[in-house]
């Protein structure tokens, strides 16, 4: 099945310079193919957790819509102030990073959405997996809600991977959780698809007081890859922490939008990003710390680190800063380059050539975020992925 | 606090806001509005050359399709139809302060013009609504060859073909909808030549004086800098409030040469009804060294962002800024570099304040084209918010692509610190100077940068922002 339908996503919080072209990304019509409209089947469900399966994307964001006016905020009309693009998105049931196209695609292909609940005050011992084996040639489009009740507390792990290396496809994934008072929701999604994939990931959260959510994600695979993912701080002291490892060579087009949304008061967000860029690959990151009136005593914080190892790679960054409150503190740390002279000429001392230091450092890189990963299998899986890759 | 009362009252808010009734016996104004007519009466007015008058339509042709920014500020209170596009006083420009008319004289006098010339500047231009009303330039300078005089003696006499080969190439027509406009109606600014190897020790100083009600103020600065040279040029510019919207969409192309340099130095005051869409473009040649020294207080809505481009190897751009974005205003503001040259470097450093429901914007990209092997730049830019009615929005960007460069950024934003505050009053200082205290400290990488007396000016000016007068 073909749909004849380019989509905006990863839209800018606030709009800049059009020469720069980071405003939006565009997925062509062409590179979206679907033969299945329903994700994997979980292999076992740990106890605390229910799930219903073949729900209607929309039906499946009711949770979300059910507390709408926590939720939902705009925080504009079009175009002020300063180019505000919030309106553009406020039809989803909960803000996504990628935006409103996401849902559009899922609603009107009639894809499905699973939900997980889990009980209040549970704490889930044992992780829910998914796994996504993807074969060369097919296309899916998938959808998680998860929803963990007040002081309960999950581990979900989505493993998208080809057997065949150099496999072709499409992959669209939309995950939307709420995290309710004291709940906290740990995702982990490792992507180490076939270096001919076509992959979207989109992510869209909510946070009640206490709540947290726990995001890791390693984007390894894929030759185009979009990830968005936006995170509503809506309770007091309720926190967003992400770790987000990738890996681009060849002709690789990886596309990203984080936006942490601070509105309750003492909310905390920290968003790492670590990424090498080899071949003639390119790769867009913007993320956006947004302090909206009311979240004072909150905390934001925003790093990059990119290593350059082609002299052909494109890097495109934008780190966003929005406040409209005194009682804050943000900050954002940039680091692009290619490999230091100073580690260059120690690992030199030490025997070891450009080449391998270059390994190492990739090796390195990469590592720092997979070992976050809670699965032992899966993280030696990733690991060794990273060992050949490197 | 009655000490505080003492520093407000010695900064006198009529400094800038006293206004000069226009009359229509002594002065030419515009009818409102852009139109091919409007466009060839301003090129009559300025006796243009056959290829300026070409440029001005084709100028306006451009203004009509460009649409407006998708991006930034709001500027749906700008009405077009309401903007006189010229306004220039019945008299000649003047060589000599006696010379100039007596209203206007002392409108300069009052700002401090005609003393700074004295005391510490090497020439000045005067530039009164549409038109420059005085120009000149110490003969001990004009004696090294330098060139500093209106933009219009110099598109009629023997620079007429340097003009003409560097007008509107750096910001091209295209390059926005009020670029566009600029080109459609510019009339006064500055050309400044300084030829190869000369330094002049003391600044150059254009000041921009918008007086009429419902205005524009459109002038064009052109600056060369030839190989070796070194110059450091101050423009400051004020305006007094009115209810109605003023329109400033100067342009300024900077061409640094061959290992010269150029510092370029804005203390900009207008008033809060102002929109100000400036450009400010530099491009440096191998070795050049560029720096923007700029402090933004003014205006109702702002758009500017000095853009560098480092063409020629080895060659830098530094760039210091600082905004304070008060009651009703959304001061948009940053910079923009471009790394082309091998082993080119820029530094951007910015501070921005925001206060009583201000909205300031830190905005700025960094490119670092393919071919700048060894580039680095490096961003640091801090946002103080006073309050939490306010706005302190950080958006810049990098685009790099090379790996064989060395890119660093750095940004911040919060609020003044409680303990800071507390230590300072447990030495006898009240909240208020203490607050005030701290914010001139924030800014005080900006002011070191700046001559003393500029530096004094811009200090009075955060005391006067801080003071909410």
């Amino acid at each position: 099945m073909s749909r004849d339908l380019n989509m905006k996503v990863n839209v800018l919080p606030v709009y800049t310079y059009n020469f720069l072209k980071v405003n939006d990304s565009t997925i062509d019509a062409e590179d979206i193919n679907i033969d299945s409209l329903v994700g994997p089947e979980v292999k076992e469900l740990p106890d605390g957790v229910s799930l219903r399966s073949g729900i209607s994307f929309d039906e499946a964001g009711e949770i979300f819509r059910a507390n709408k006016e926590k939720i939902l905020f705009t925080t504009g009309v079009p175009g002020d102030p300063n180019g505000d693009t919030s309106f553009r998105d406020e039809e989803q049931a909960v803000r996504t990073g990628m935006g409103i196209d996401v849902d559009k695609l899922f609603i009107e292909a009639g894809a499905k959405a699973d939900i997980y609940t889990v009980d209040e005050g549970k704490k889930v011992e044992k992780p829910v997996i998914l796994r996504f084996d993807m074969e060369n040639g097919k296309g899916m489009l998938a959808s998680q809600v998860i929803h963990a009740r007040k002081d309960s507390e999950v581990t979900v792990i989505m493993d998208y991977s080809s057997q065949d290396k150099e496999a072709a496809g499409f992959l669209g994934v939309s995950t939307r959780i709420l995290a309710e008072e004291g709940a906290r929701v740990n995702l982990v999604k490792t992507q180490l698809l076939g270096n001919q994939y076509i992959h979207f990931d989109d992510i869209g959260g909510a946070c009640f007081e206490n709540g947290a959510i726990r995001l890791i994600t390693l984007e390894l695979g894929a030759l185009k890859a979009w990830n968005g993912c936006y995170i509503n701080l809506v309770g007091k002291q309720s926190d967003f922490t992400s770790d987000t490892g990738y890996y681009c060579a060849g002709e690789d087009n990886l596309d990203i939008n984080f936006v942490a949304d601070h509105r309750g008061k003492k909310t905390n967000a920290l968003m790492q990003f670590k990424g090498v860029l080899m071949g003639n690959a390119q790769k867009t990151l913007r993320f956006t710390i947004d302090f909206k009136n009311g979240s004072s005593g909150s905390v934001g914080d925003e790093q990059e680190d990119t290593l350059l190892l082609s002299e052909d790679v494109v890097n495109r960054t934008m780190p966003i800063i929005l406040c409209q409150e005194e009682d804050v503190d943000g900050r954002h740390g940039a680091t692009i380059g290619q490999l230091g002279e100073d580690v260059l000429f120690y690992m030199q001392t030490r025997g070891i050539d450009e080449e391998e230091a270059k390994r190492i450092m990739i090796k390195a890189r990469l590592d720092s975020v997979a070992r976050l990963i809670p699965d032992e299998e899966l993280k030696q899986r990733v690991q060794y992925f990273i060992q050949n890759i490197a | 606090m009655s000490d505080n009362k003492q520093v407000v009252a010695d900064i006198d808010r009529s400094l800038y806001d006293f206004k000069d009734v226009e009359t229509e016996a002594e002065f030419y104004r515009m009818e409102e509005g852009l139109t091919e007519e409007t466009v060839l009466k301003v090129s009559e007015e300025k006796n243009d050359p056959e290829w300026m008058r070409d440029f001005r339509l084709k100028c306006l042709k451009l203004y009509e399709e460009i649409k407006m920014p998708n991006w930034g500020p709001s500027i749906e209170g700008l009405d077009m139809d309401r903007i006189s596009s010229y306004v220039r006083h019945k008299s000649d420009m003047k060589g000599k302060w006696e010379d100039v008319p007596e209203d206007i004289k002392n409108t300069f006098e009052k700002l401090g013009i005609p003393q700074a010339e004295r005391e510490s500047l090497a020439g000045v231009g005067a530039q009164y609504d549409s038109e420059l009303v005085y120009h000149n330039v110490k003969d001990e300078v004009a004696a090294q060859g330098v060139i500093y005089t209106d933009l219009e003696s110099a598109l009629h006499g023997e620079y007429a073909d340097m003009i003409k080969e560097h007008f509107m190439k750096l910001v091209p027509p295209t390059d926005h909808k009020f670029a566009a406009l600029h080109g459609a109606v510019w009339s006064g600014g500055s050309f400044v030549y300084v030829p190869k190897g000369v330094k002049v020790d003391i600044p150059l100083q254009s000041y921009f004086r918008l007086n009429a009600a419902g205005a524009g103020q459109f002038e064009h600065t052109l600056i060369i800098v030839d190989e070796g040279a070194d110059l450091h040029f101050i423009e400051g510019c004020s305006a007094p409030k009115y209810n109605v919207a003023n329109l400033h969409a100067g342009c300024v192309e900077l061409f640094v040469g061959k290992g010269a340099r150029l510092r370029y130095s804005t203390i900009e005051n207008w008033s809060k009804n102002m929109y100000n869409l400036n450009t400010k473009r530099a491009v440096v040649e191998e070795g050049g060294i560029m720096e923007w020294v700029s402090g933004s207080f003014g205006s109702h809505t702002s758009y500017l962002y000095p853009m560098t481009i480092l063409k020629g190897n080895n060659s830098k751009m530094e760039f210091t800024g600082i905004t304070f974005a008060g009651k009703g205003q959304n001061l948009d503001t940053g910079a923009k570099v471009v790394h082309i040259g091998e082993g080119t470097s820029s530094s951007i450093s910015t501070k921005s304040i925001s206060k009583d429901g201000g909205i300031g914007t830190y905005r700025s990209s960094v490119t670092i084209q393919k071919t700048a092997k060894k580039a680095k730049a490096s961003v640091s830019c801090d946002s103080l918010m006073l309050d939490s009615i306010s706005r302190a929005d950080t958006i810049p960007a990098m685009d790099i692509r090379t790996n064989d460069a060395d890119v660093g950024h750095e940004a911040k934003i919060g609020r003044i610190s409680d303990d800071a505050i507390f230590y300072l009053m447990s030495r006898g200082i009240s909240e208020e100077d203490a607050r005030a205290m701290i914010v001139s400290g924030f800014a005080n990488p900006v002011s070191k940068e700046l001559p003393l007396e500029y530096a004094v000016e811009m200090n009075n000016l955060i005391k006067l922002e801080m003071s909410g007068h």
